[in-house]
């Protein structure tokens, strides 16, 4: 009940749409891979709301969606773009190469430039020259090809870990040899494992499960080791080339 | 010295007697061999202290009586003289080894226990509207640096670290008794300080300080040590060693 | 504005086997003007013992003096070289004197104990402006690029380095992190600590 002298004052309320539900996304590009990675809290604020919410998707068979941030608006976005490739597919029956769907990610964000999906985006997949990409995206659609990208809550924590690591910054090779170009996907995904248990132990907002999808572009020889591997799920939907596999571990729950 | 009722010079302000003595303080240690005798021996694995605890009245509850105190985990002291001015000291003294521990996490060295006890008991002879504390203590304590350790403390604030000592009642001969017993005396002449010097002198009876001018071109470049960081010393005691050789030329 | 943040600047220590190593950037700025790529934030106080001062600059100064005149304070009362967890208290109890108006300094100490048979033992801590000491076993790091420290230095370091991979685990951790933080950089000084001798490295970094 509000007393007489908190009336005797004007009062402002204002509606906040926006919530930030913490956890970390990360993708890595191979030369005929990518990996895409996200852990699976959710949170607001100090609570956790539930330790198993997605926040990497599979698009296509060689695309796959990572979005941090406000997780209603990722989920609506997530569920739009799918649409989107829907409709391609129905148009042109195949699915949209992946360069077209970072440009249309890019429409789709800047379309709400004044009402922005909260979200922080990355795509990694396979394009049509069979190459490993990774595309990165701010709320409103700036957009760049990497080979390497963290975002979400530990992004601080996992970013320069990756320069040091995926880019080799500040490391010198040693006479007549030179840093490679592109890692064996084995080193990926022990780069990934690393990074987020490291987030975990000192991220609150990152833990719980982590989940690795892992694309592979056509012939690529670690499809057998893929298969083998306890725990790789296959998620590939069509007759394509391309393979979806989804690895997943546990991260600490504290 | 002194009369029997202290003569001019005895007032509760401690001033210097024209003599050049401090007439409170002899009065503080008069009641210091008043009280009972206390000792300490050191031995190389511990420490003893040890008094007497002789009541006046057989109706006194003596397991109340506390003449020797806990200061802190590795100090305990003992007392012979005033037993109230004594309780004062024991609570400044372990006021003192608290705070210590509060700043460093440790407690306190026995030397610098025994330090801030002397520095107490100093200001009690140099403040206005006090009088010198009744007491002389013995302090007994370990620590990591200087293993067992045993400090006496008299009223004039002045300390020395003991093998073995003996206060009160009945400290000569107690002394004269742990004199036999102490096997290794310093009996070693010093040269450069011989001249009026009472007794023989050795590198353990004096001490020599050295001050080493730095040279401009220390000055100018080498003003703190490469492998420290820190400046060189232009102050330094010489070791006994230094002292024996230089004695030896 | 924050007053940690102002003149930016970051220091990391880590344990190696029989040894630690203590590093930090070399910037001094004004929020986003650099103004000096040779600022030492990093100390020796005893000859196993060093401590580094991310914060606010004019308090690395006059925290370090302050330090600096405790521990000859300690040295000559106590007739004896001051330990590590020692220092790290006093450290602590000289920044909780000023709780209500703190120095803005997160002090990290390093050094090597010296341990009751004659051995050394490698200790680290770090505290925040207010003196809460933080004893870590593996590492500790502080100053605005304190949240990318964490993830290079749990991405890289693994226990009982020898003091040379240790200089390059604490390196890498460092130069990294301070490549993704405005605030930090331009070049970087590095202490590795061992038992009978010091080896202080300074590293040319990015100077962006």
């Amino acid at each position: 009940m509000p007393d007489m002298n908190s009336l005797a004052h004007p009062q402002q309320h204002q509606f906040n749409p926006y919530t930030e539900n913490g956890g970390t996304i990360l993708a890595i590009a191979g030369e005929d891979f990518t990996v895409i990675a996200g852990d699976t809290r959710q949170s607001e604020g100090y609570s956790i709301q539930t330790r198993y919410a997605p926040k990497v998707f599979r698009l296509t068979d060689k695309a796959v969606l990572a979005v941090n941030g406000f997780a209603a608006d990722g989920n609506m976005f997530v569920k739009k773009v799918r649409q989107r490739l829907e409709w391609y597919r129905h148009a042109h029956a195949k699915d949209m190469p992946l360069r077209a769907i970072a440009r249309l990610i890019q429409t789709m964000l800047y379309a709400r430039r004044f009402f922005p999906f909260y979200v922080y985006n990355i795509l990694g997949g396979i394009e049509e020259d069979g190459s490993g990409a990774v595309y990165s995206f701010d709320p409103v659609g700036s957009y760049e090809r990497e080979a390497c990208r963290a975002a979400g809550a530990a992004q601080s924590l996992v970013q320069p870990f990756l320069d040091n690591q995926i880019y080799f910054k500040n490391q010198t090779p040693a006479q007549d040899t030179s840093h490679p170009v592109h890692l064996p996907l084995h080193s990926v995904l022990a780069l990934v494992i690393d990074s987020f248990t490291g987030a975990t132990e000192r991220h609150i907002e990152v833990g719980d499960g982590l989940e690795m999808y892992v694309v592979l572009a056509r012939g690529n020889p670690a499809l057998q080791s893929l298969q083998d591997l306890p725990g790789a799920e296959e998620v590939t939907g069509t007759q394509a080339e391309e393979r979806v596999f989804v690895i997943r571990r546990d991260l600490k729950k504290d | 010295m002194a009369s029997a009722n202290g003569g001019a010079y005895s007032y509760s302000l401690t001033v210097f007697s024209p003599s050049g003595k401090l007439v409170q303080i002899e009065h503080a240690l008069a009641a210091v061999s008043q009280g009972t005798t206390s000792l300490g021996i050191k031995a190389s694995n511990g420490i003893v202290i040890a008094t007497e605890k002789k009541s006046s009245s057989i109706l006194i509850d003596d397991s109340m009586v506390d003449k020797v105190a806990v200061i802190c985990p590795n100090i305990g002291i003992v007392y012979s003289g005033m037993g109230p001015d004594f309780r004062i000291l024991v609570n400044k003294a372990r006021k003192s080894a608290q705070s210590y521990f509060k700043v460093y996490g440790e407690y306190p060295p026995t030397r610098v226990l025994t330090q801030e006890i002397a520095t107490v008991m100093q200001e009690a002879t140099q403040s206005g509207g006090v009088r010198p504390y009744g007491v002389s203590l013995l302090v007994a304590g370990w620590d990591i640096n200087r293993g067992p350790t045993l400090y006496q403390v008299d009223p004039s604030g002045s300390f020395w670290a003991w093998k073995a000592s003996a206060i009160g009642k009945n400290m000569v001969n107690a002394k004269t008794f742990l004199e036999k017993r102490i096997e290794d005396a310093i009996h070693t002449a010093l040269l450069t300080l011989k001249e009026g010097f009472e007794g023989q002198m050795t590198e353990k009876t004096i001490e020599i300080g050295v001050v080493t001018v730095p040279t401009t071109d220390e000055l100018e470049h080498a003003k703190t040590s490469p492998e420290t960081g820190r400046p060189k010393p232009t102050f330094r005691k010489l070791t006994e060693e230094e002292v024996r050789d230089y004695l030896a030329l | 504005m924050s007053i940690m943040e102002l003149n930016g600047g970051s220091v990391i220590a880590m344990v190696g086997k029989d040894c630690v190593a203590i590093a930090s950037d070399l910037r001094l700025g004004n929020q986003a003007l650099g103004l000096s790529s040779n600022f030492q934030r990093i100390f020796p106080v005893t000859d196993r013992i060093y401590v580094g001062l991310p914060g606010l600059g004019t308090d690395v100064h006059t925290l370090w003096e302050k330090f600096r005149f405790r521990v000859n304070m300690y040295t000559i009362k106590e007739e004896r070289e001051i330990e590590p967890e020692t220092f790290a208290h006093l450290v602590s109890s000289t920044l909780y004197e000023h709780r209500f108006g703190p120095y803005f300094i997160e002090p990290v100490i390093a050094g090597l104990a010296k341990t009751p048979s004659g051995g050394v033992k490698p200790f680290i801590a770090a505290t925040d402006l207010i003196g809460c000491l933080n004893f870590a076993k593996d590492f500790v790091v502080a100053g605005t690029a304190s949240s990318k420290l964490f993830g290079m230095a749990e991405g890289l370091w693994e226990p009982d380095l020898e003091p040379e991979d240790l200089f390059e685990t604490i390196s890498q951790a460092l130069m990294n992190a301070v490549d993704r933080d405005a605030y930090s950089g331009w070049g970087c000084v590095v202490h590795v600590i061992t038992k009978d001798k010091i080896v202080t490295r300074t590293l040319k970094g990015r100077m962006d």
